[in-house]
């Protein structure tokens, strides 16, 4: 699991690459918090090489979405694959972000 | 030991019976003894009337004809009253007259007659059948005046009969008599007439009274005094007695008869009765021994049947664990498909088949011992350990059968069994078949390219356990990718139909053929069917048995569809969450269906990352398993740890219709795993958490 986070203008751009699995899950905390300091932004989540995710990366994401409403920046969830759009459906995380 | 119970229980019952039947046949001859009796009394009364009716009339007869003579010579007194020597004619005529009297007198009162004294009395008594004596007896040491036949007669009364007394001066001998007076010219008594009946002979005239031996009669004048008596006691005996009144002479005649006279006969008959109720019972009793000894036979016998039964049982369970169950293709060895079935024809069978697959070469072997049931079942369980032994380190056909012979042919086998065998070793790289037949039935190899059945060319070897050290040929053949080698045992070709039909091996190459691009166990199904709609009702009468490999085709690999194979897969993973990755890798390997894949990852790392972050206390070493029994239509997943009790199912579900920021950050792992999968359980055993997961194909 790789993440790396673009920083432009008005824009954080999270780049997540390989499994997002349990094991991986406690450097990915790590690796997100710039997303978590982020005030009046738009934070996407680019999914488009992430391969998996389990019930840990939807807690990161559950996470940046909290901090980030509360601090007045916006979420967005890119290219997600099928099997984890279908994931975002079953937990109703679907409804949560904005999905591109 | 129930038996037992039972068999006593049987015994016992047979001793009911016993003392039932003696209860009823005593309460028969009881009632029999009873009724005979009062039957037997009736008739004892009945005779005893008959008789004392007949003694009553010949006793009156007698009395009659002495009262007549009484009164008869009262006459010629009265009509010679002045003449008193005329009377000795009298007297003698009267008992010259009347047989049955002993003696007869005329007994005047005291000085009637002045010149004959104080006393005249003439007497006549019978001396003899022909002679009578007449003399005046009358005397003071004979004074008649005092005597009762005396007084009777001057009681002016005809025919009075007095009490038996001793005749001193007549006869000498006991005697009745009956008096007549004899009136004088003015009417008043001058004399008695007295006739005699003798006792001896009223007794002798009334013996047939006596209408048993040992019953008694008796006749007693009215004042008590016995007449007759005969014998003289019945004194200390229970006796019915039976009387009949003389009202001329106010006599009574008895018969007493004892009880133990009467019912003499009745004893008798009861005795042997009695002795044939017994030994009665003694058969009846000898028969119920028998039969409860014959019980308890029977009882043994089928305690012994069960028990064989049960052990015949527990030999089919091994044997059938001795067969093959699981059959390529495996996974290592995926250009092989085998598939076998054995059929005894009794609980347990002598057939035999094995494979296994060492060093990419397939060994294997069919066989058929002689006989069937336990002992050929044993034979079979031997020659199959001595094919796996063998095979172990030798890879020569012809050297491991003769190697099999040489252990099944010493001294052990005392019982001749011999097994016919077919041993092959397929190098499933190159499709070469190696083989040795020891007199088994030649296999039939399905050729794909030119679609043939061939009977495999055989040379002929002896069974093994035959001939020591007897020299085993073994040949080879060519197998190329797609055919199939069919081996099977005579219970195929020589099953009959109930005519006593076999199936035959043209029967067998027919359906070959028609088979021969499916399967081995398609094959053998086939055949199997076939072969039961050609038996039918018949009782099979050998073991069957079928084995079939085919050398797949490498491109035919590749083109079949992924099937899920039934099998078992587990993994261990230590307690470390970065374990998780090598449960991607190990889903991977089990080939599951692509669509499958995201499902199972995602709900068996929840599983196995809560029972890390929960079950398992930080950092504390353990293991978490994971199984996975995997089916055409099914995939079933086992998850279990030895951690403190966890139950991931009672956590509570995430409400995932709440906004972002309501929504709990926990939860919905477990969540997921309900969403993703089709069935999960938990369970706490032997300190253990459990976990199953079922998803449905």
């Amino acid at each position: 699991m790789k993440t790396s986070i673009e920083t432009n203008a008005d824009q954080l751009i999270a780049h997540f690459e390989g499994r997002l699995d349990t094991a991986a899950a406690v450097q990915t905390t790590e690796d997100v918090k710039p997303l978590l300091n982020a005030a009046n932004k738009e934070i996407v989540l680019d999914c488009t090489n992430l391969e998996y995710i389990s019930s840990s990366g939807l807690r990161i994401f559950l996470a940046i979405r909290k901090e980030a409403a509360a601090k007045g920046s916006k979420v967005v969830v890119s290219n997600i694959n099928a099997d984890i759009r279908q994931v975002f459906m079953m937990t109703g995380f679907i409804s949560l972000f904005e999905i591109k | 030991m129930l038996s037992r119970n039972k068999t006593f229980q049987k015994a016992r019952g047979g001793l009911w019976i016993l003392i039932v039947a003696a209860v009823v046949l005593e309460a028969i001859s009881c009632i029999q003894y009873f009724t005979s009796r009062a039957s037997i009394r009736n008739e004892a009364e009945l005779r005893a009337k008959t008789e004392l009716s007949r003694a009553e009339l010949e006793i009156e007869k007698h009395t009659i004809e002495m009262e007549t003579a009484a009164q008869l010579l009262a006459m010629l007194a009265e009509r010679h009253v002045n003449n008193p020597d005329s009377i000795y004619s009298a007297t003698r005529l009267i008992v010259g007259t009347i047989k049955n009297t002993s003696s007869v007198a005329v007994a005047y009162v005291p000085e009637y007659f002045p010149k004959k004294g104080w006393y005249f009395e003439v007497c006549s008594s019978r001396i003899s059948s022909d002679s009578i004596y007449t003399r005046q007896i009358g005397s003071s040491a004979h004074d008649y005046t005092q005597m009762e036949w005396f007084l009777n007669g001057l009681k002016d009364a005809n025919c009075l009969w007095s009490e038996p007394y001793l005749d001193d001066s007549g006869s000498q001998t006991y005697v009745v008599s009956c008096s007549c007076p004899v009136h004088g010219k003015n009417g008043e008594v001058v004399a008695v007439v007295c006739v005699d009946l003798s006792l001896d002979y009223l007794q002798q005239i009334s013996e047939y009274l006596q209408i048993y031996k040992g019953s008694y009669y008796s006749i007693r004048s009215s004042k008590g005094e016995d007449i007759v008596a005969h014998p003289d006691t019945v004194a200390g005996q229970k006796y019915a007695i039976f009387a009949e009144d003389i009202e001329a002479t106010g006599w009574t005649i008895s018969i007493i008869i004892p009880d133990d006279v009467i019912y003499a006969e009745l004893k008798r008959i009861g005795l042997i009765v009695s002795l044939l109720m017994l030994f009665g019972l003694v058969l009846l009793l000898f028969i119920i021994i028998r039969s409860a000894k014959n019980l308890i036979n029977v009882v043994n016998l089928s305690n012994q049947q069960e028990r064989m039964e049960s052990e015949l049982g527990i030999a089919r369970s091994i044997q059938m664990a001795m067969l093959p169950t699981r059959f390529p293709p495996f996974d290592d060895y995926p250009n092989l498909a085998a598939y076998g079935v054995v059929i005894p024809a009794k609980e347990v069978g002598g057939d035999l088949f094995d494979f296994y697959i060492r060093e990419n070469k397939l060994f294997f072997c069919i066989g058929d011992v002689s006989g069937k049931g336990v002992p050929a079942s044993l034979v079979m369980a031997v020659t199959r350990s001595l094919f796996r032994s063998y095979t172990s380190y030798m890879d020569s056909p012809a050297q491991i059968v003769m190697q099999m012979n040489a252990s099944l042919t010493d001294e052990s086998n005392e019982q001749n069994m011999f097994v016919t065998l077919f041993l092959g070793i397929l190098d499933l790289a190159s499709g070469e078949l190696r083989f040795c037949n020891a007199g088994h039935n030649a296999p039939i190899h399905l050729q794909s390219g030119q679609e043939r059945c061939v009977v495999l060319h055989c040379v002929a070897n002896l069974p093994l356990g035959v001939l020591a050290g007897f020299e085993y040929n073994g040949q080879a053949v060519s197998m190329n990718e797609g055919d199939t080698l069919f081996l099977y045992t005579d219970g195929l070709n020589e099953a009959e139909n109930i005519g006593h039909e076999q199936f035959g091996d043209k029967r067998i190459t027919e359906c070959l053929t028609r088979s021969e691009n499916e399967g081995p166990s398609e094959i053998i199904h086939t055949m199997q069917t076939e072969v039961a709609t050609f038996v039918g009702d018949a009782q099979q009468s050998d073991d069957l048995t079928m084995f079939a490999f085919r050398l797949l085709n490498k491109s035919t690999i590749n083109h079949q569809p992924s099937q899920i194979k039934t099998g078992h897969h587990s993994l261990v993973m230590r307690n470390d969450i970065q374990q998780i990755p090598t449960l991607a890798e190990w889903i991977d390997s089990l080939n599951l269906p692509q669509e499958l894949n995201m499902p199972v990852n995602l709900a068996l790392e929840e599983i196995v990352s809560n029972v890390m972050l929960y079950a398992y206390p930080e950092n504390k070493s353990g293991q978490v398993l994971v199984e996975a029994e995997t089916a055409p239509k099914r995939v079933v997943f086992t998850i279990s740890d030895t951690g403190i009790p966890f139950d991931p199912t009672q956590q509570e579900e995430p409400d995932i219709t709440l906004a972002a920021e309501d929504r709990q950050i926990g939860g919905l792992g477990i969540y997921l795993v309900r969403q993703l999968m089709d069935e999960i359980q938990y369970e706490r055993k032997d300190n253990k958490n459990i976990l199953t997961l079922i998803k449905n194909i």
